[in-house]
């Protein structure tokens, strides 16, 4: 009797691990197999593959696989994906990739099974990466919603293949009451008074030292916040500060993208990334060990008077305990640098979120995930969650003038984008080569403000950088 | 007698010593214990001092961790697998190590020297193509990792439970079988019993394995299912709102399992560690 | 008997090699394959013979990740053996409170890699804030930061193996020598170590591969930072995979390399240590 329990005991065991592993047509032994089969071809954009992998998701309505870019909004998104899938039975799930990871995070995933079916592009450059995978989307009523259809992202046969869904803005936030007090201390020794007048570096750096000799008497730690630049959070230095420059560059030049580029306003960009490492809360040497929270967070207690981010970074501010900062009196500065003309510089607008959507995926899939961020943009549950949880300027018609963002910061991106005589800086980064680039530039920049390097460094990393990347995915 | 009276001389300056010496060892645990209880903006600057008034925040950073990562998910998907899996090893390689003893051919000493030479296999050397063969394979869950597990821990396995058989002196097998056993009854009825403390050696030396491992889970079922490393590592990866109270709370919560396993289990843990290795 | 258990190769032996197969066999020949080749997934690859390889050794991140690795592992397997053979020998007089140390010193050997490194993370960070500097400042402190962290680690693992081997040592012997008028150290020189040798082997062998193939550890303390100077060779394979596009196929010959490197050390070691043990 225990003999044959024996037997069947080993047995099922046995079995148990086959059900673990069946499932699907294709067999395992030998690499011949896996490598003769064949079933994923990245030649035609518009192909979908209808592969004979078993289901993706289990109704006939096909599921939405999401890869989310933004860390700061994963809450938001785990939400609206519940709803939705509660109201409409639509299977939704919304992974996000950590800081900087985006891209490895989007190939790895990409490769197996069960894909993302809805995913980001980073802009042109991202769009040559991807091109195998997204999928035309001209014809969606997304598409015809669009307020700039000249900002989407087109291949060469005109089709659209990724779609902007937020215009952003990044400047220097600043804290109104902290400069009101500096205004009227009478221990300055600028002659400034109000924030008006602070219209280009010049005044900008006078006020900021002035600061940074009365920052006790003005009750703060460091006229600005942590220059972070732990791995994956260097992104405001090496790409958002490094658009200036380039920004420049392109316009004298009339570009729009280069093979290699001169930096001519390497002096500038230099300026202001001395003037933020020199006057902030944080010695230089320890700058390696900051995130961007700790900079968000150093701002919202009142520690430092300014931070560079964007607009999205208001929930980072209005969500720590013990913020102290009062909405009234969050502001934004265009991040002057010495540029002549200056004074007539706004914010830096733009965006580099663009939906794609898995032109590999099962077709029922692809049209559950455009029907997805359809009703996000057009139903009124998802423009609440767009517009108030978000905080998201979206580029569609489909939202009214009341349905702009309420918070402090939104506010200022559209204000200084209403003001006729402020002309934007546009959003040149997503010309930039590569996330190598970007990561070689922030180490050269971390180097020299650390003092393990000097601005020799930065420039060649960025002029020689860029041209050996430029090179390297031209392939 | 002449010795004893040698060491008592050292003994007093040597206890004190190893006092010192353990309390060095013991600061690290210490450490993330005592800022766990810190308010999360308090820590990374001074984590030496001592909890105050104004920075103590009781069991905060627990609940708030907990909450954040799922810990106690993270805890039974932990829990499930080191446990499944190490049965399922046990339980199949002593079975393959003493066919491969027992049956003397070309192929079984083949396949002996093969769970040899998998044991230096470095793991870099199979992931990338292994984790592809598992999502293909429709592996990476819960279940299927046990399946991975088997695969992957099989080396070392059916290497020490062979050194071991070998000792086994054939008569009470030969005896046996002649009382009309067959291979299976008396695998299990005979042989396992003998096999207890080899069993025990390999079962603490898996568990170790499994339980920390961080990197083979993390491919197979990426962030689906997280173990606790997993769930650390998320945590920490530079992701969204890194709190580090949070973070000291659940790095206590992570060790506490093991500790507390290991205060109850150590001398026969210790042990295992020693046969594992000497037999090694 | 060999017949007879023969014919029960499907219940003994099928399912863990099926497993080893699948999940390790497969992966590793399939590794081979595609260290020859540019793929993007295992369905997906295009011959380019020795391309990658060409390519790895041009890779400054892979040399530089290669003498990092060499020099920590040095550094590592020698202070290691060294503490953990002088501490092993204190704990063998028979003072009070041995087994309490012991017990003490091992514990660190169950944590897992990846609350290790950010366990030492916080201390070492709050130590270096202290002068004004972090862990990831240069390179040189990310690499005593893993010295240190590898040897708190280690050393009761090996310390709990020489002191089983120290007390396998006869008693005769020591006496013997003492009566001999042998000196303590002279004791020590030509009876003890000699004696130990076999711990020493194993020890060396596990401090060496430990150390040569630290990832997660690597990844939790400095993730590589700054500017990927604190990689180790598992960690550089990895970020390879899954950090640049187009490179997977010089990761995986990287992986290649690594596992030759690996398996070359650890026999080269077993063989010389193996013949030293036998003159005994």
């Amino acid at each position: 009797m225990k003999n044959w329990v024996v037997k069947i005991l080993a047995l099922s065991m046995v079995l148990v691990l086959f059900v673990g592993c069946s499932g699907s047509d294709d067999s395992s032994d030998g690499a011949n197999d896996t490598v003769s089969n064949d079933t994923e071809e990245q030649t035609d954009t518009d192909s979908t593959e209808s592969t004979d992998d078993a289901s993706e998701g289990d109704t006939e309505e096909g599921s939405v696989y999401f890869l989310n870019f933004k860390p700061e909004i994963e809450e938001v998104w785990q939400k609206i994906a519940k709803e939705y899938t509660e109201s409409t039975g639509v299977d939704v799930k919304v992974v996000t990739a950590a800081a900087g990871t985006y891209e490895q995070t989007l190939r790895s995933e990409i490769a197996k099974s069960d894909a993302p079916t809805l995913f980001q592009i980073n802009g042109p450059v991202g769009y040559e990466s991807w091109k195998g995978y997204t999928k035309d989307l001209s014809d969606t009523d997304l598409y015809s919603w669009l307020l700039d259809k000249s900002l989407v992202v087109t291949g060469e046969d005109g089709g659209a293949y990724g779609i902007p869904y937020v215009v952003e803005g990044y400047g220097i936030i600043y804290n109104d009451a902290i400069m009101d007090q500096y205004f009227a201390s009478a221990s300055k020794s600028t002659s400034y008074s109000s924030m008006d007048e602070i219209n280009n570096f010049q005044a900008l750096q006078a006020v900021v030292e002035d600061m940074t000799a009365i920052k006790d008497e003005l009750g703060i730690q460091g006229v600005f916040a942590s220059t972070s630049f732990s791995t994956g959070e260097d992104w405001r230095w090496q790409t958002h500060l490094a658009n200036l420059p380039i920004y420049y560059e392109f316009k004298d030049k009339g570009l729009g993208d280069a093979a290699e580029i001169d930096l001519t306003y390497g002096q500038e960009y230099k300026n202001i990334f001395d003037l933020y490492i020199n006057n902030s809360i944080t010695k230089p040497t320890l700058l390696s060990s900051k995130t961007v929270n700790d900079s968000m967070a150093e701002f919202a207690l009142g520690q430092v008077a300014m931070v560079q981010n964007g607009n999205w970074g208001w929930g980072q501010i209005n969500g720590v305990d013990g913020n102290v900062v009062a909405e009234e009196d969050v502001k934004f500065l265009p991040i002057y640098t010495g540029v002549e003309g200056e004074e007539n510089q706004g914010l830096c607008t733009g965006t580099e979120n663009f939906f794609s959507i898995n032109s590999q995926a099962p077709e029922a899939d692809q049209q559950a995930s455009i029907e997805f961020i359809e009703w996000l943009f057009s139903s009124d549950e998802g423009k609440n969650y767009v517009t108030n949880e978000f905080g998201f300027i979206a580029p569609f018609n489909t939202f009214g003038d009341d349905e702009t963002p309420t918070d402090p910061l939104a506010k200022e991106v559209l204000r200084y984008m209403a003001d006729d005589s402020l002309t934007s800086v546009s959003w040149n980064f997503t010309a930039f080569p590569s996330q190598q680039f970007k990561d070689i530039l922030g180490y050269s920049l971390l180097d020299y403000a650390q003092g393990t390097g000097d601005w020799d460094g930065v420039e060649s990393a960025f002029v020689d950088g860029w041209k050996d990347e430029k090179a390297a995915t031209a392939q | 007698m002449k010795s004893t009276k040698k060491r008592t001389k050292f003994e007093k300056p040597l206890i004190l010593f190893f006092v010192f010496l353990s309390a060095a060892f013991l600061f690290p645990i210490y450490e993330i214990a005592m800022n766990s209880l810190k308010g999360r903006f308090f820590i990374a600057d001074d984590p030496f001092s001592l909890p105050t008034e104004e920075t103590f925040v009781g069991l905060l950073n627990y609940t708030e961790g907990i909450g954040k990562i799922g810990f106690f998910q993270a805890f039974g998907w932990s829990i499930w697998i080191t446990v499944a899996s190490v049965a399922v090893i046990i339980f199949f390689t002593s079975m393959t190590a003493w066919y491969i003893v027992r049956v003397n051919n070309i192929m079984t000493s083949g396949l002996y020297y093969l769970f040899v030479f998998a044991m230096i296999v470095p793991f870099q050397m199979v992931m990338f193509t292994m984790s592809k063969v598992a999502n293909i394979l429709r592996l990476d869950n819960p279940f299927g990792i046990i399946f991975v597990y088997l695969g992957f821990g099989a080396g070392l396995a059916v290497f020490m439970f062979s050194g071991f058989i070998k000792s086994i002196p054939l008569e009470i097998e030969e005896a046996a079988m002649m009382d009309g056993c067959n291979p299976v009854q008396l695998f299990f009825k005979i042989i396992m019993p003998i096999l207890k403390p080899t069993a025990i050696t390999i079962t603490i030396l898996q568990t170790m394995w499994i339980w920390n491992d961080y990197l083979l889970p993390y491919l197979v079922l990426g962030t689906d299912y997280k173990t606790i490393p997993i769930a650390i590592q998320y945590l920490r990866g530079g992701y969204g709102s890194i709190d580090m109270g949070a973070m000291m709370a659940m790095l206590v919560l992570a060790i506490l399992p093991i500790v507390i396993l290991y205060l109850f289990g150590q001398k026969y843990i210790i042990e295992g560690v020693v046969a594992g290795a000497v037999k090694g | 008997m060999q017949k007879t258990i023969k014919r029960y190769f499907f219940v003994f032996v099928f399912p863990t090699l099926l497993a080893f197969i699948v999940v390790f066999i497969v992966p590793f020949l399939m590794g081979i394959y595609l260290s020859f080749t540019e793929f993007t997934t295992v369905t997906d690859s295009t011959w380019v013979g020795l391309d990658n390889y060409i390519k790895v050794f041009q890779d400054p991140t892979f040399v530089r990740a290669m003498g990092f690795t060499g020099a920590f592992t040095l550094v590592s397997v020698i202070s290691i053996n060294l503490l953990a053979f002088m501490i092993a020998l204190l704990l063998t007089r028979g003072i009070r409170g041995t087994n309490i140390f012991r017990t003490v010193f091992f514990m660190p050997n169950l944590i897992g890699g990846i609350v290790l490194g950010y366990i030492w993370q916080l201390i070492l960070n709050g130590v270096l804030y202290k002068f004004d500097r972090t862990l990831t400042f240069a390179p040189e402190y990310g690499f005593w930061g893993l010295v240190i962290l590898m040897n708190w680690q280690m050393i009761g693992y090996m310390m709990v193996i020489y002191i089983a081997g120290i007390q396998n040592i006869p008693g005769e012997l020591n006496e013997a020598a003492k009566i001999d008028g042998a000196s303590r150290w002279q004791i020590l020189k030509n009876v003890t170590i000699p004696m130990v040798m076999p711990s020493f082997t194993i020890s060396l062998f596990l401090t060496l591969t430990n150390s040569f193939k630290l990832f997660d550890q690597n990844l939790a303390l400095t993730g590589g930072a700054p500017a990927a100077k604190t990689e180790m060779l598992a960690l550089n394979i990895y970020n390879t995979f899954y950090g640049r596009t187009g490179w997977e196929g010089v990761g995986q010959a990287k992986a290649v390399i690594f596992f030759i490197i690996v398996a070359v050390i650890a026999l080269t070691q077993l063989n010389i240590s193996r013949k030293r043990e036998v003159q005994h």
